[in-house]
């Protein structure tokens, strides 16, 4: 079984770890280019060093994206393209007669299928996934914001899950509606609607997040404040940055010292007697909440998004050995 | 070597509302070699596919050789199926496919196999999807054989062949048979290729099957009786009518009978097998059906 495993899986496979290893290739120049940019902006930095640091985010931040998402796509394509033809393209030549019908149950067929292919589509996935966190670490530090959709998607364990999942979610897929074409097309559909559902839905639930309430003399060092706007209506931040943190918050009301909201005729009115709006803030004792999950979560939430994923991928991988037996034609 | 080949009882397959195989109940015993005959769609490639534990019943049970289709590794090493069409892999050469089969079945005779390729003059580096029909159905023959199976299953093997190619495949095949001691199913809706090489039959239309027993014993039960209108109204129990026709000054009846003794009737004549057969699909498919009733009342 793994003889013929490995010789139907052989030309895909070897070009794939072409694939792959051309990736890995260029994440080690990238690393190495990067360590560079780190020394040169960072380490040996001695004047205007926040510029410095901005500079090395924007040298590397589109192509770190671009790879991160490359690795968000890899293992929705191995899905559709490894394990739904796994099954249907069985069917569709009719060769699950044959192969069937040999002395190898249909149970051991499946798991052979399933450890081998499966193993390799995870192997590949995680392997280029460790890759890019070591070769993004320098910058991952300097930005450092790992809770970044798509680059918390991108690193670490993450990655390791999604290949699990994407791969079952195919065979399953495959198994049921039997078509390649139909099987490929919903299997990416279901994935990306779960990467998106999981992103957006259930990560920033993972853990209760934490409400801070910051006063505006401190807006700045406990974190940052992107994006800051007055207008008739109110002060409010629409950007806030805590290092590393995940800050859930959209727009941030400001609230004077008596808790009711800053308005626009406060702002007025301090502004003509010369103020700075920063000084007018801090003069009103403005205070904002603002809810995040804190940076130390980071781990535990790699965790539980490999946990989510590899779950379903157990629940999908049962679904198919409870189905393949009985029979498919 | 007693047990039954096959033994199904009241063995049912449904897919949503269609149903494939109603209520069939067979009792196969051992070495024979069995055609399974009936027009498309009467269901002879679902119940060989429940014979190869390929698909499960919906309703009713299924042994083959005394044990449940594919149960586990060893039950699947008794059975050899070559299914319709003959699958093979186009991507793997004919050498491939007898690695295939050294790795998947336990039991294989490795050097049948490669004698078996050269033998048919097949070059073991070309690749499946490159052959004829006729080379196709024999490389499937031959995997199918070298696990050394105890019972043979071909899903109308010789379909897809011209005449000469499917003459030398079943020519083949019985000489295989011969050198194995293997009982074999094989199904085909041409009745003469069934009449070369079996001696056993099962006759299978919408979905039931008709008859079935030892093909001798078959074509000593059933008879064409033509008497005068009105004299063959009464039969003697255990004489069923399968066909009736009727001109306005006689009757003639195509009867089966199952007494197990010697019809005792005057104008009673032995039928081919062909004509059997027919006389039961026709029936299935609800020809003669009116006057069968009128006869019957």
């Amino acid at each position: 079984m793994i003889w013929l495993t490995w010789r139907q899986m052989r030309a895909q496979t070897l070009w794939t770890a072409g694939v792959v290893a051309a990736v890995a290739a260029y994440l080690l120049y990238l690393a190495a280019d990067i360590r560079d940019a780190y020394r040169v902006n960072i380490t040996d930095c001695t004047t205007a060093c926040e510029e410095a640091a901005h500079t090395l985010a924007d040298q590397f931040g589109s192509g770190l994206l671009l790879i991160g998402v490359l690795l968000l796509a890899a293992p929705a394509l191995i899905g559709a393209f490894w394990a739904v033809p796994l099954i249907t393209r069985e069917l569709e030549t009719g060769t699950h007669r044959l192969v069937w019908s040999q002395s190898v149950t249909r149970t051991r067929w499946l798991a052979v299928k399933l450890a081998l292919v499966g193993g390799v589509s995870v192997l590949f996935t995680g392997a280029l996934s460790l890759l890019l966190t070591w070769a993004a670490g320098p910058f991952d530090k300097v930005v450092d914001s790992r809770f970044e959709p798509l680059t918390f998607a991108a690193r670490d364990l993450a990655p390791f899950g999604y290949a699990l999942l994407a791969f079952t979610l195919g065979l399953v897929v495959g198994v049921l509606a039997r078509k390649t074409l139909v099987a490929m097309a919903v299997t990416l559909l279901v994935f990306v609607v779960f990467q998106l559902v999981m992103a957006n839905v259930l990560r920033p639930h993972f853990a209760e997040p934490v409400t801070e309430t910051i006063a505006w003399a401190d807006a700045n060092t406990v974190g940052q404040i992107d994006s800051f706007g007055i207008g008739p209506a109110g002060a409010g931040i629409q950007e806030y940055k805590i290092p590393g943190a995940w800050v859930i918050s959209g727009y941030i009301a400001v609230d004077k010292g008596d808790g009711t909201e800053v308005t626009g005729a406060d702002i007025e009115a301090c502004e003509t007697q010369g103020g700075t709006p920063d000084d007018c803030m801090i003069a009103m004792d403005a205070t904002f909440d603002v809810t995040y999950q804190p940076a130390d979560r980071y781990w535990d939430f790699q965790w539980i998004e490999f946990g989510i994923a590899a779950g379903l991928a157990a629940i999908l991988a049962g679904v198919a050995f409870w189905r393949l037996p009985r029979g498919l034609n | 070597m007693n047990t039954p080949v096959l033994r199904a009882d009241t063995l049912t397959k449904r897919y949503g509302k269609h149903t494939a195989l109603t209520e069939a109940t067979l009792d196969i015993p051992a070495g024979r070699i069995v055609g399974l005959v009936g027009p498309n769609g009467a269901g002879k490639s679902t119940l060989l596919a429940l014979a190869a534990g390929l698909i499960r019943p919906t309703s009713g049970h299924i042994e083959v050789l005394g044990r449940t289709p594919a149960a586990d590794s060893a039950a699947l090493a008794d059975v050899g199926f070559v299914a319709q069409d003959t699958p093979v892999y186009a991507g793997l050469s004919v050498d491939d496919h007898l690695k295939l089969g050294e790795h998947l079945n336990p039991t294989w005779d490795g050097a049948f196999a490669r004698d078996r390729i050269a033998q048919l003059g097949l070059d073991p580096a070309k690749k499946a999807g490159r052959l004829s029909g006729g080379q196709k159905a024999q490389l499937a023959l031959t995997i199918a054989a070298a696990k050394r199976p105890r019972l043979l299953i071909f899903d109308e093997p010789v379909a897809a062949l011209d005449p000469l190619a499917r003459r030398a495949f079943l020519q083949n095949l019985m000489e295989l048979v011969a050198e194995l001691d293997v009982s074999v199913i094989l199904s085909s809706h041409l009745i003469g290729d069934v009449e070369r090489v079996c001696d056993h039959l099962i006759v299978l239309a919408e979905s039931r099957v008709q008859v079935a027993g030892d093909i001798d014993d078959l074509l000593a039960a059933h008879h064409r009786v033509v008497g005068p209108r009105g004299t063959l109204d009464t039969l003697p129990d255990g004489v069923q009518v399968i066909a009736a026709d009727h001109t306005d000054r006689q009757t003639t009846l195509i009867v089966h009978n199952t007494t197990g003794r010697p019809l005792d009737l005057p104008g009673a004549d032995t039928i081919g097998l062909e004509d059997m057969v027919l006389t039961y699909l026709h029936r299935a498919e609800g020809i003669g059906t009116p006057t069968l009733q009128e006869t019957r009342a």
